[in-house]
């Protein structure tokens, strides 16, 4: 349990990382709050030669509101969120997924940039920011560029992220009236990755669906939303029967591997209960439920 | 500041704080196959350079095979994935893991034995066995019974690691002429020992320590390779060599507990009177003797018939070698097996007649004091029965729902009894036990017996950690034994330290006492069993995701007189937490081809403070014999959790279970699809 030797940067500034980011290579790679990277050099499952830590950087971490979106920044730590009435009043979602997210001394540490850009399939703010359609900026070297959610996650602890580009803020936008929405996650024990996770967003008008968001954690390469379900609930009102088989479509295109959590068969009947759940939880909070 | 506060707050001195100047960091090469042969190896230290074998075996079945004796470094074969092969050490711990990559090791793998009932039949696993089974021996004798109902069924409990939060650890000095040790231990004297007899070293020239311990369950009573390598290090460089085990490596390569098969066969008559029971059980103890794998079955078998009197008894115990790390004792060790398998034979009874189970229970318990065919000796049962059922209110439960009870006969391993020493001086008091404390506060009960016995201030008793120099003898600190025989010999030298100071003062004070300098030992000697009685009444909900929340978990002990109350529920708490572990979490895992599939903490299932439910100790108070008056406790909450949780499930959800950890999976299927 000692990381091999490597080198530790800790810049001040973004642009400093960026260097740093391009002299070294894929032989660099930035560190955030370190709940996952530290572990996986610590069980020496990897070895990284040059660390960059966006630990000296000081305006990385903020939660700002403006009347279309909320704007956060990458280094913000999970607890920051999980204690800011912004996000508690915004997304109901958010608040779930973050009550469960690793403990409270992981949360401690963690940050939401992390969370995202390590591009784990089993984090559970992926999913969430999938559903609640976010948008992320990536400072580069020619300035800033906004990459959607639904284009960032790309295969297993693969993102868009070009080598020298770093996420600095995650927007997400507010979402009208009459929305609301659930992250359930089940765990083997507690505080653990989920067997499976599932997110959902809606927002309703006279109690049926306009919009909606759903995604699901730990079922397949990378966090995947599914527009097949999104469609299928558009003019639908909440009914046992379609919760149900909105569940359906998303067990249909999940793609789980059997490892110690679970077979794929007992995976995927987890995930349409849990799914069945979120969306009546979404639908209740959006005010859709009588 | 209370020692429970200073061990949490960071403030203990556990082996890993030690630092000493000039300290070698050493680390271990460690088999990625779990059978294979080694045609070479190039680096490190290694069998040619410390040529040992851990310890001697003990039954029969392995005398004369020099293969089945755990080599302290793998010479030409290795038995399970984690076996240490080769040792690498720097001045700097990183290091010192860097180097593990630099040592060459060419294996050929060969084909593993997994599975234990298979082993028993599969080709033998070293040359000149004539088969797996390690030891093979008949509890009972073989009966014919006119039955009208029989039952069978087939029982798994799988292995658990005992995941001390504290991992192995150890620091080995030598100044020339002596070796000392500092370590994480439940016996400085069984460490000692193990050194006298691996390394060849006289008795004087060897000093074992205790460290703060942070936690053991019967895994660090034990003697283990990388001590000696340690020590043989340590000896050789003139350095002190420190050894920290990883939590990876302790999944892997720490004796883990449990792994035990039980097929049973039980008859009855209709009214429910048992007639008797036959069956095998089958302990997976892994590549080498040496472990307490081969002791296990006899012990279990030993303990079947549990609190009834069954006048018909047959159990084959059978110990099978397999390519695992060698079966270790963990907390309960052999005593939540057999009343597992004897409790769900019960209840399976009771379902088969449609009778209450707790009805069974009382037909089959008995009046008088039994020694049944399997050799265990039981006292009169039946009015414990009746009392329990009225304190843990079981008709009330009854009537509310999901809800397991369960009882058991408990074994401490009292003999061959304990040593205590009391040392007054500066007018303050230090005791030492045999077996020493690894997070059960025996200070709290030491200072109880000493104000009892003397009547000093318990403030001025302080408890010690273990150390060969200040403790000549001793034991150890395992098996529900502490109390009973460490507090007896602690009550038995505070007497005779009393009748010290009435010799020479004619009358006993404590200022007298603390006046003067005294200095009392005793070796408190006890070879015979003393059995006592249990029960656990478990309640719990499930969700629609087929969890099981336990609810409550109500605990009827007869613990004879109670040294120190809060020494009672702390042991209560943890030991009910561990039961409701190895039921629902807990549990080793191995593909078909012997990798093990449990690579974290967090998949070995420990149990975490969301996941316990309301605790209830209820006292049944008769006082033992004994000069401490106390009877044993600290593995009763693991024998009964499982059998009384694993009722409450089955009630819950429909489901007969027979397995631990059970598998959600299974459990899920009592829940209707949405």
């Amino acid at each position: 349990m000692m990381p091999p030797a490597f080198e530790y940067y800790a810049p001040t500034g973004v642009d400093e990382v960026i260097d740093l980011l391009e002299k070294y290579g894929d032989d660099a790679k930035i560190l955030a709050g370190g709940q996952s990277l530290i572990p996986l050099l610590k069980s020496r499952i990897t070895a990284i030669p040059y660390l960059i830590s966006l630990s000296g950087i000081k305006d990385l971490s903020y939660i700002t509101e403006s009347s279309n979106a909320t704007r956060i920044g990458a280094m913000t730590v999970d607890s920051d969120l999980e204690y800011s009435d912004t996000i508690r009043k915004r997304y109901p979602i958010l608040m779930d997924a973050l009550g469960k997210l690793a403990d409270p001394l992981v949360r401690n540490m963690g940050t939401v940039g992390g969370n995202i850009s390590h591009g784990d399939p089993s984090n559970d703010l992926p999913a969430v920011m999938l559903a609640l359609k976010a948008t992320f900026v990536a400072r580069g070297r020619g300035g800033n560029r906004n990459i959607k959610a639904r284009d960032f996650f790309l295969d297993t602890f693969t993102t868009a992220l070009e080598h020298d580009e770093v996420l600095t803020e995650i927007s997400i936008p507010v979402w009208k009236e009459h929305s609301g929405g659930s992250y359930v996650k089940f765990e083997k024990g507690t505080w653990n990755f989920s067997v499976a996770g599932s997110a959902v967003q809606l927002r309703l008008e006279n109690g049926a669906v306009v919009e909606a968001g759903i995604a699901i954690t730990s079922m397949g390469p990378k966090a995947m939303y599914i527009p097949e379900a999104e469609d299928y609930l558009l003019g639908k009102k909440f009914h046992k029967s379609v919760i149900s088989e909105a569940a359906d479509i998303v067990v249909e295109k999940s793609q789980p591997s059997p490892d110690t959590y679970g077979s794929v068969e007992y995976k995927k009947n987890i995930l349409k209960r849990i799914t069945m759940e979120a969306l009546e939880n979404a639908f209740r909070r959006s005010g859709g439920v009588k | 500041m209370d020692l429970s506060e200073k061990m949490v707050t960071g403030r203990g001195n556990f082996v890993d704080d030690i630092n000493l100047p000039g300290m070698l960091h050493l680390a271990f090469v460690r088999s990625p196959y779990p059978r294979a042969r080694i045609k070479g190896i190039t680096g490190g230290i290694t069998s040619r350079d410390i040529d040992m074998k851990m310890a001697s075996v003990g039954e029969g079945a392995s005398a004369g095979f020099e293969y089945l004796e755990h080599p302290v470094l793998a010479k030409e074969y290795v038995g399970y994935v984690g076996q240490p092969v080769a040792a690498v050490y720097s001045e700097n711990a990183y290091e010192a893991e860097d180097l593990v990559d630099t040592v060459d090791v060419d294996y050929e793998p060969l084909t593993a034995i997994v599975d234990p009932e298979k082993a028993l039949s599969a080709d033998p696993m070293y040359p000149g066995l004539k088969s797996n089974i390690l030891a093979d021996r008949y509890l009972g004798e073989d009966f014919q019974v006119d039955a009208p109902v029989v039952i069978e069924d087939h029982f798994v409990n799988h292995r658990i690691a005992t995941d001390p939060i504290e991992p192995r650890g150890i620091v080995a000095a030598y100044d020339g002429k002596r070796l000392t040790v500092w370590i994480s231990t439940q016996s400085v004297h069984t460490i000692k020992q193990g050194f006298c007899q691996v390394m060849n070293l006289s008795p004087d020239a060897v000093r074992v320590i205790q460290t703060d311990t942070g936690g053991a369950f019967g895994l660090k009573g034990g003697f283990y390779p990388e001590y000696v390598v340690a020590a043989w290090l340590a000896m050789k460089e003139g350095r002190p060599v420190k050894w920290i085990e990883t939590r990876s490596e302790h999944l892997l390569a720490s004796r883990p507990g449990r792994g035990v098969v039980g097929r049973m066969k039980l008859y009855a008559n209709r009214e429910g009177r048992i007639l008797g029971i036959k069956g095998d059980v089958i302990v997976d103890s892994g590549a080498f003797a040496g472990g307490s794998g081969e002791f296990s079955s006899r012990f279990i078998a030993m303990q079947i018939t549990g609190p009834y009197e069954i006048n018909n008894a047959h159990i084959h115990a059978l110990s099978v070698l397999t390519n695992k790390v060698p079966q270790g004792p963990y907390r309960g060790a052999g005593r939540p097996e057999a009343a597992f398998f004897m409790e769900r034979m019960v209840d399976k009874l009771a379902d088969e007649l449609h009778m209450d189970p707790v009805d069974v229970r009382m037909i089959n318990a008995t009046r008088e004091p039994f020694k049944s065919p399997t050799g265990l000796t039981v006292e009169a049962s039946k009015p414990f029965l009746e009392q329990a059922v009225k304190a843990m209110d079981y008709q009330g439960h009854r009537k509310k729902g999901n809800f397991g009870f369960g009882w058991f006969v408990l074994v401490p391993a009292t003999m061959p009894g304990e040593t205590a020493r009391i040392l007054v001086e500066d007018r303050g008091i230090k005791v030492w036990l045999g077996g020493t404390a690894h997070g059960q506060r025996h200070d709290l009960f030491v200072k109880s017996i000493l104000a009892d016995e003397l009547g000093v201030d318990p403030e001025i008793v302080e408890w010690q950690k273990g150390d060969t120099d200040q403790l000549k003898e001793g034991v150890g600190a395992w098996g529900s034994r502490s109390a009973m025989m460490g507090g007896s010999a602690l009550v038995e030298a505070a007497r005779k330290l009393r009748e010290q100071v009435e010799k020479k003062y004619g009358k006993y004070s404590v200022s007298k006492l603390l006046d003067g300098k005294w200095d009392s030992y005793e070796y408190f000697h006890y070879d015979k069993p003393y059995t006592s009685l249990g029960a656990n009444l478990i309640t719990v909900s499930t969700d629609r995701y087929g969890r099981v929340r336990v609810d409550e978990c109500i605990s009827y002990y007869d613990l004879g007189k109670v040294l120190n109350m809060d020494n009672a529920t702390g042991q209560n708490a943890g030991g009910c937490a561990e039961g409701i572990g190895q039921t629902l979490y807990e549990g080793l895992m191995f593909d078909d081809n012997g990798q093990m599939i449990t690579s974290s903490i967090a998949d070995a299932g420990v149990v975490k403070a969301t996941m316990v439910p309301r605790y209830r100790l209820i006292l049944h108070r008769s006082e033992s014999t004994l000069p401490s008056k106390a009877k044993g406790l600290g593995e009763a909450p693991t024998i009964g959790t499982p059998v009384a949780l694993s009722r409450a499930i089955e009630v819950a959800t429909g489901l007969r279970i027979t397995e631990t950890p059970i598998n959600p999976e299974y459990l899920i299927s009592a829940v209707q699809e949405p």
